[in-house]
């Protein structure tokens, strides 16, 4: 028999961390966007212990700043495009400058640095991922999916969506389904 | 009309016959009976006749007695007296006679008695008279009391005979009168009869008559299908049997032993005999698939083979079926007739389509060369090309830069070539999975395809509501593609195309393969653009493999686009057309079955 | 680029000669930090891969007309086997056909190239997959329904 999970990664990640915060003992407080802060001065030897029971999980601390920036960003834009409510009004290049208050120039720099890609086009790989999920799940119909991504139309999520799977998304969704029966 | 539908029904008419005998014999014992009456007044007539004859004849004797007693009492002659007993003997006659005559009538047997005793009461005066007379010694007024007393006597005779025979006459007055009548009764009986036997044999006759002419021409109609059958049997080829399975008899039409290649009737019709004329290989299986239908009354339908007693070999269809004759008897029916003709043309038909399928499949292979393998050396040499033109091109004399171009350029010609060609093929063979399509997605989804060509001529495509069809995705979306390309590429030079997609009502006049073509079977989308267009008489040229009308090198192309999409629409089992008017446009309709 | 990136490990299966030799010019001027393992067919490939000692290429070249075992053989018994769940199979191919570019994604490929008859073109489109599939690595995305054809 078959099974699959549904989770969320962010919750996880923190249960987690304060789980192994608890458990070496650390007083801390949690920040948003995946981050903590230790109140109370923590020995070396506690601190790498932490690190190395995060990293069984695969979870690593960030001490570089700008990778950390980078973190940020990416999570950022992760968060507004999964949750509709927190999809900005304005455009997303102010949106992240006014959040991390920092130039939209310096944060696409350090975007590019660590992913070969500008944050234009993160976004929109992003937002075809969750096309993606919605198209498999088979609840909304592309007109409501491209409603759902703020999308001006079907058309133009098509041709966004071809741009980045090189597939449409009648073939994706066939391509899916036929490896579907071929594992099971 | 009603009398004449009751006159050819012949169940009316035999009632009718019947109640006229029953008639006819009614009138007939009438009339019997009454001449039967007729006899016996005839009779009584003539017994009443005698019996007056027969008294007078009595009366005339006593006449003459009296006359010559008389004589002999004045004369004293004799001679008067010579005969007198003579007539005694006839008196007793007509006595004997009348008695007879009266039969058993007790009346008169008492009147013919009384008569007789009056008579010999007379009789008895005359010999008292004669005795009286004879004597010596003459007494003359006994005598004339004894004369006074015959004379009386006599009188009373007369009366009485008189009034016998009146009442005879007076009888056969009566009987005359009824004589009358009862012969005016069996004349009118007797004229009837006639009349009636006369109008029942008419009838009868005319009916007959018209029995005979329907028998006649249901006979010479018999005789003319029949004819008519064994002709259309020759010219159809088939021939009929029948087996009567009570009477295990066989019966063969005369075509039936032609399609075995004898004469008619050449042997006796039997099982025996025509499987003579079976292939051997063939002789056990129809047999049994006989003889087992003649167990379970199914019908049976096979075919088989007749081997000639020339060698030809003839394929037959045999098949037969069960029913019941006139007599009520099952009879298996049946009729062969000879498909060697279709069975060769079958033959035929799957041999060339073995052939087909072998040149189809070379035809194939063929394809996989033309664009798989020659793309292959092709891709290399435009690599290189391109690799010689990013770091080389400028150890090129110009000249030699020129010639590269030209290079680049063939080379880029001949791909887009390989790959039309390829497109064809693979709508000519590919498989043919109709799905439902929404027309009108479809066609956006080609615009968006085609966004790069048409941003960059600027140009303007309209798109009207389209209908669903069934249909083939992808080569419907070539389809789309290839027209709306075409379009681009066939515009005028400085003018942004205008094309156009939209479904339109067919009117009347739409026809294809001289039939006409309606609303209720297709569906008509029109795709018309204000690009270049083309004289109306090269209309079919522009579906035709590799034919290109502009030669002009702007306008590139390979000619086999159009081509494709009259292949797509065959596909569909719909069909292109094109109007076009040079420099005003081009409109392409295209037509769907529904 | 930066060099806060790790090597990218390619591998590149084609029988080919030509077809290596552009490729790995093609690769060596998009300057990104890879490295490039050539193998001349399916077989070869497959028999380096088997060998449990071997490092595992983030991207795997994979031409589908090879001598020996076939770009498909080779798919299917790559995804057959579970500890090369992580590596990227790109199809690298002169065939456009609709049915191949479908049946290698059912296979499990998630890219899938059409071999360019442009240089140029080559190095776009060898730079558009490792961008990708760079997206797809950092930014943990559902590897499921990686498809890219290009």
């Amino acid at each position: 028999m078959r099974f699959y999970i549904n989770y969320d990664v962010n919750i996880a990640c923190r249960v987690i961390l304060q789980e192994q915060l608890e458990l070496l003992n650390i007083k801390y407080k949690l920040l948003p966007l995946g981050g903590f802060e230790i109140s109370s001065t923590v020995s070396k030897e506690k601190f790498n212990a932490l690190k190395e029971n995060l990293g069984r999980y695969a979870i690593n601390i960030v001490d570089n700043q700008r990778k950390h920036l980078f973190q940020q960003i990416k999570e950022t834009i992760v968060e507004i495009i999964f949750d509709k409510d927190k999809f900005p009004n304005t455009n997303i290049s102010y949106y992240l400058s006014e959040k991390f208050n920092l130039s939209y120039g310096h944060l696409a720099s350090v975007f590019s640095e660590y992913t070969y890609t500008t944050i234009e086009n993160f976004i929109i790989i992003q937002k075809i991922e969750k096309v993606k999920k919605l198209i498999i799940e088979e609840k909304l119909n592309m007109t409501e999916i491209s409603y759902e991504l703020n999308y001006s139309s079907v058309a133009h999520l098509s041709s966004q969506f071809k741009k980045v799977t090189g597939l449409t998304p009648t073939v994706f969704k066939r391509i899916v389904e036929k490896r579907k029966q071929l594992i099971d | 009309m009603k009398f004449f539908g009751l006159y050819k029904n012949t169940q009316v008419f035999k009632i009718a016959l019947i109640v006229a005998i029953v008639v006819i014999g009614y009138i007939a014992s009438v009339f019997y009976t009454q001449m039967q009456k007729l006899d016996t007044s005839v009779e009584l007539i003539a017994s009443s006749n005698k019996t007056q004859y027969e008294l007078e004849k009595l009366l005339s004797i006593m006449g003459n007695y009296e006359m010559s007693l008389r004589n002999y009492i004045i004369t004293q002659n004799e001679v008067y007296l010579e005969d007198r007993f003579l007539n005694r003997g006839e008196i007793e006659a007509c006595i004997k006679n009348l008695k007879k005559i009266a039969g058993n009538d007790s009346a008169k047997i008492k009147d013919i008695d009384s008569l007789k005793k009056l008579i010999d009461y007379r009789f008895k005066l005359f010999r008292d008279l004669l005795l009286i007379q004879k004597s010596p010694r003459k007494n003359t007024s006994e005598l004339y009391i004894k004369l006074l007393e015959s004379s009386s006597c006599t009188e009373s005779m007369h009366a009485f005979v008189y009034k016998r025979i009146n009442a005879e006459i007076s009888k056969i007055k009566r009987y005359n009168t009824n004589h009358q009548f009862e012969l005016n009764d069996s004349i009118i009986s007797a004229f009837l009869l006639v009349l009636l036997s006369l109008l029942i044999l008419l009838l009868s006759f005319n009916k007959m008559n018209v029995d005979i002419n329907e028998l006649k021409k249901t006979n010479d109609e018999l005789k003319f299908t029949n004819l008519s059958f064994k002709n259309a049997e020759q010219i159809a080829g088939f021939g009929h049997w029948k087996y009567n399975l009570v009477k295990n008899t066989y019966t063969f039409s005369d075509n039936f032993y032609r399609l075995m290649g004898v004469e008619p009737r050449a042997f006796e019709p039997s099982l025996e005999n025509v499987g003579k004329f079976l292939h051997p290989d063939d002789y056990n299986s129809v047999m049994e698939v006989h003889k087992q239908s003649l167990i379970d009354h199914q019908p049976t339908s096979i075919m088989l083979r007749y081997l000639l007693q020339d060698g030809t070999v003839k394929y037959i269809m045999s098949v037969g079926s069960f029913t019941r004759n006139s007599n009520g008897d099952l009879v298996k029916i049946g009729v062969n007739y000879d498909i060697t003709a279709q069975y060769k043309k079958t033959l035929e038909i799957e041999e060339s389509n073995k052939q087909l399928k072998t040149i189809n499949a070379e035809l194939e292979s063929f394809n996989n060369i033309v664009s798989h393998d020659l793309q292959e050396p092709l891709r290399k040499i435009q690599m290189f090309v391109s690799r010689l033109e990013e770091k080389e091109i400028d150890l090129l004399t110009p000249n030699g830069k020129e010639y590269f171009v030209k290079i680049r350029l063939a080379a880029n010609k001949m791909q887009t070539l390989l790959i039309d060609l390829l497109n064809y093929s693979r709508v000519a063979k590919g498989d043919k999975i109709f799905v439902k399509l929404n027309l009108k997605d479809l066609v956006e989804q080609c615009i968006q395809d085609l966004s790069v060509d048409i941003e960059e001529k600027k140009a303007e495509i309209e798109v009207m509501d389209l209908p669903e069809i069934n249909g083939i995705g992808f080569q419907m979306e070539q389809l789309f593609v290839n027209l709306i390309s075409n379009s681009l590429k066939y515009s005028k030079e400085n003018i942004p195309p205008k094309i156009s997609i939209k479904s339109e009502k067919i009117s009347g006049k739409e026809m294809y393969n001289s039939k006409i073509i309606s609303n209720t079977d297709y569906h008509k989308i029109v795709v018309s653009d204000n690009g270049i267009g083309f004289k109306q008489e090269y209309a079919d040229k522009v579906f035709q493999l590799f034919k290109r009308l502009e030669t002009d090198s702007k306008y590139t192309g390979t000619g086999i686009g159009l081509a494709i999409c009259k292949k797509i629409m065959e596909n569909h089992n719909g069909f292109i057309k094109v109007k076009s008017r040079p420099s005003v446009g081009t409109k392409f309709s295209l037509f769907f079955p529904k | 680029m930066t060099n806060n990136l790790t090597p990218l490990q390619i591998f590149l299966a084609d029988d080919d000669e030509d077809d290596r030799i552009f490729f790995s010019e093609a690769i060596e001027d998009i300057r990104m930090k890879n490295k490039l393992t050539l193998f001349n067919n399916g077989k070869d490939l497959m028999d380096y891969l088997l060998d449990s000692d071997a490092s595992l290429p983030d991207i795997l070249f994979l031409d589908l007309n090879m001598p020996y075992k076939n770009g498909l053989e080779c798919l299917k018994e790559i995804r057959a086997d579970n500890r090369f769940k992580d590596v990227s199979i790109a199809i690298y191919s002169t065939s456009s056909s609709e049915e191949d570019i479908e049946n290698t994604f059912i296979e499990g490929a998630n890219i899938y190239i059409k071999k360019p008859n442009d240089f140029s073109e080559l190095k776009k489109v060898i730079k558009g997959v490792f961008q990708m599939n760079w997206q797809f690595h950092i930014s943990g995305l559902n590897k499921e329904t990686f498809f890219f054809s290009i």
